[in-house]
């Protein structure tokens, strides 16, 4: 830097000369470090020829294309979180192998930052159980679903063992093709993916809802049957038992959720707490139409991931059931289990637009773009709030909004079972709770106690959230 | 002294530095002018008083322009702010509040030059028709967005308090320390293929650093692009209409600013003393 200071003085005194200095030239007074950064390029006197004579070599240069006009911009996933459940997808994490591009590395428990997975297909949904990943495509090709992660109860299908043909992966560390029984293969598509603890659903476009994994509880759809064994199971059942095509697909712990184009939502699976809202607490095996308070409303979209769901109608209305230990529904009522739907009549929110459910709180997102948070644990506001009945609205200027960006909003949110993720119009990626094993991809292992970006190399357009992992499908930024 | 006393010099005012000026020849042109001023009103005033008075501690605030000065008086012009009197107190209380500055820049698509700026030795031309208004401001909020993320990290707080949370609510989180250059806010203001015109607030920026944000734009956008001009708007509180041309630094005039930015200034510096009780030292425990 110093060295800059005197090439200063050196053109200082080259201005009040007439000619001007061409490159390579010496001059006495100078250091002769400093020749070689002299330019003439302020000078009081025109243009000189040096400069006449770059102009013409900077036309002349060729011009290079790094991409044109109509190029599209690519797909991306990337994952992040507790990688020996192979629900990252990267088995290098898990196993390095002796020899390849990974030989030598050690195996990598957490991912804390976003890791990109290469994938050729373009997947258009992703969901995370515990412990497991789904991602589909919409294609028409004979594979749609891929899985990967723990697979004990067969949640991600059968997958063959390479080793032992009799024998199916108990861990999918890669993400594999999941086979489906398909009446037309090459015809249907696979719109919608969901997972819970141990069981999955798969929404398909023409040949109802696909469900794969545990039904100790009914949460498959299909008869409870007496000491079945899951792993290593071919079992993929189908539903196709709705009153109208079943549009959204959302799995609770042990418990299963749908909604169909008409606004009717259908339950089953566990009900231990309520959480199927039919009015009982009983195990259902069969989807049945919940009533309630929701019975006769058009509900848009319904939330679970626990034990607590939560609907929201069409004018913005929202109703919860299931658990209530951590006061989900405290400001209805004391009771811990609450299994009809009920509404919440909360002021101040607003319109709901969405709905989220973590393990032990709720979210809304509401047609402003606000978030609000109600429940117990990290709800977003600081160490200070850790348990709220009624929804709080996080501040929005933590999602960026300025005097600068004065038109930030929030335009989705997402629960995993003890963090929350919130996406906003301008791409970014905004996640704040407990920071198990690394899920919240932050790059430190502390909780994070109020909304935090997460980078990657893309902009986030879906995020899923799991116990201790996370997905987000991204698109690269030209 | 008393001269200076009775003629109410003590304070910041802000100054208008065209391109092509170097900082140190201003400087000593408003010294001279007050001089004068001061002179012409029979006192008797001992020059090195006022030698004293604009002192080397505003050059250092504003150091990294000479280190680069080679090529920066064609590019930049300048709101520069100068300290009389007590007013020098002032300025390293300014320098140590860490305010943010406003720029706007210029950027040329279509070359990359070594030096990120127009004049500089051509390293590459590439095509720009498939750069968007939309593409530009998705880079600029990524951008953003990092370089916001990097504020909270280099501010040395504890995440996990309630008053962490509180000030990131506010917006007020800031380093108080050394830190590299952060950007608080960057948006476009114009486009006009080839051209761009970009506003960036930031904060321990150089007029290099601009420059390759200009340049790291342009690769993010999968072709190039060069600085052609800089220019800051605003240094903390004082912006562009501020300053002073330099037909009024004269002593009245000079007089009349620092008055009318004196409690601008003072709002700001009790904010950021707030600010810097509840940061805590490097060494992690927090200073109450």
């Amino acid at each position: 830097m110093a060295m800059a200071g005197t090439t200063w003085r050196g053109v200082c005194a080259g201005v009040r000369r007439a000619r001007p200095l061409l490159p390579g030239q010496q001059r006495s007074l100078l250091p002769g470090s400093a020749v070689a950064l002299l330019r003439m390029r302020w000078t009081a006197a025109g243009k000189s020829r040096s400069r006449r004579e770059a102009a013409e070599a900077e036309a002349d240069a060729p011009v290079y294309q790094y991409v044109s006009e109509r190029a599209r911009r690519a797909d991306r996933i990337f994952t992040w979180g507790f990688s020996y459940t192979g629900a990252l997808g990267i088995p290098s994490f898990v196993q390095p192998s002796a020899d390849g591009p990974a030989a030598g590395r050690k195996p990598r428990a957490i991912q804390p930052v976003p890791y990109r997975l290469e994938m050729d297909a373009r997947i258009s949904s992703v969901a995370c159980g515990y412990g497991f990943t789904l991602l589909s495509s919409q294609t028409q090709d004979i594979t749609k679903v891929w899985g990967m992660g723990l697979n004990k109860d067969s949640q991600l299908g059968f997958h063959r063992s390479r080793k032992d043909k009799s024998r199916g992966y108990e861990y999918v560390l890669e993400p594999s093709p999941v086979p489906l029984p398909l009446d037309r293969p090459q015809e249907t598509r696979v719109l919608q993916v969901a997972c819970g603890r141990a069981h999955s659903l798969i929404l398909t476009d023409r040949e109802g809802v696909l469900s794969m994994g545990n039904n100790s509880y009914g949460q498959c759809g299909r008869a409870v049957v007496a000491n079945e064994i899951y792993s290593e199971s071919h079992q993929v059942h189908r539903m196709r038992d709705f009153d109208g095509r079943v549009v959204q697909i959302v799995c609770g712990q042990d418990h299963s959720l749908f909604l169909t184009d008409k606004g009717e939502v259908y339950s089953c699976g566990w009900g231990a707490d309520g959480q199927t809202g039919l009015g009982h607490y009983n195990i259902t095996s069969t989807p049945t139409k919940v009533g309630g308070a929701i019975g006769g409303v058009r509900i848009v979209q319904v939330a679970t991931y626990g034990d607590f769901c939560l609907a929201v109608s069409a004018d913005g209305d929202l109703f919860g059931w299931g658990n209530s230990e951590y006061l989900q529904l405290a400001s209805i009522t004391e009771a811990t289990q609450v299994n009809i739907p009920t509404h919440l009549p909360f002021s101040g929110i607003g319109k709901v637009k969405q709905a989220a459910c973590g393990g032990t709180s709720g979210a809304v997102l509401n047609d402003e773009g606000n978030v609000f948070v109600w429940g117990y644990g990290i709800l977003g506001k600081g160490p200070n709030l850790m348990e709220t009945a009624l929804p709080e609205m996080i501040p929005p200027t933590l999602f960026g909004l300025s005097d600068f960006n004065p038109d930030v909003r929030v335009s989705h949110i997402c629960c995993g079972l003890s963090q929350f993720a919130a996406l906003t119009n301008k791409g970014e990626l905004f996640v704040w709770g407990k920071n198990i094993r690394g899920c919240l991809g932050i790059g430190r292992l502390e909780d994070q106690y109020f909304p935090w970006r997460v980078t990657m190399s893309g902009q986030p357009v879906q995020v899923a959230c799991g116990v201790d992992h996370m997905v987000s499908l991204a698109k690269s930024f030209i | 002294m008393g001269s200076l006393e009775r003629s109410g010099l003590h304070g910041l005012f802000a100054v208008y530095k065209p391109p092509g000026l170097h900082w140190k020849h201003l400087r000593d042109t408003v010294e001279f002018k007050l001089l004068k001023g001061l002179n012409s009103k029979k006192q008797y005033t001992p020059k090195e008083h006022i030698r004293f008075l604009l002192a080397p501690k505003e050059g250092s605030e504003r150091g990294e322009l000479t280190l680069i000065a080679k090529n920066v008086p064609a590019l930049s012009e300048h709101s520069l702010v100068l300290g009389v009197g007590r007013g020098n107190k002032l300025l390293t209380d300014i320098y140590n509040a860490h305010l943010t500055k406003d720029y706007t820049v210029r950027g040329l698509l279509g070359k990359a030059t070594d030096d990120f700026s127009d004049e500089g030795r051509l390293i590459e031309k590439t095509t720009y028709d498939h750069v968007t208004p939309e593409k530009l401001s998705r880079i600029l909020a990524v951008i953003q967005g990092s370089h916001q993320k990097a504020m909270v990290m280099y501010s040395n707080l504890d995440l996990k308090t309630q008053e962490a949370y509180e000030m990131a609510v506010k917006g007020l989180i800031r380093p108080m320390d050394k830190s590299p250059m952060l950007i608080t806010g960057i948006r476009c203001l114009k486009f006009a293929p080839p051209e761009f015109l970009l506003e960036i607030q930031c904060m321990h920026e150089t007029q290099q650093l601009l420059r390759r944000v200009v340049h790291e734009i342009g690769l993010e956008l999968k072709s190039s692009a060069v600085c052609t001009q800089v220019r800051r708007t605003r240094d903390g509180v004082f912006t562009l209409e501020d300053a002073l041309l330099r037909t009024q630094w004269n002593i009245h005039n000079i007089q009349t600013s620092i008055q009318k930015a004196a409690p601008r200034v003072e709002a700001e510096l009790e904010k950021s003393q707030t600010i810097a009780l509840d940061h805590p030292d490097p060494v992690g425990q927090s200073v109450s």
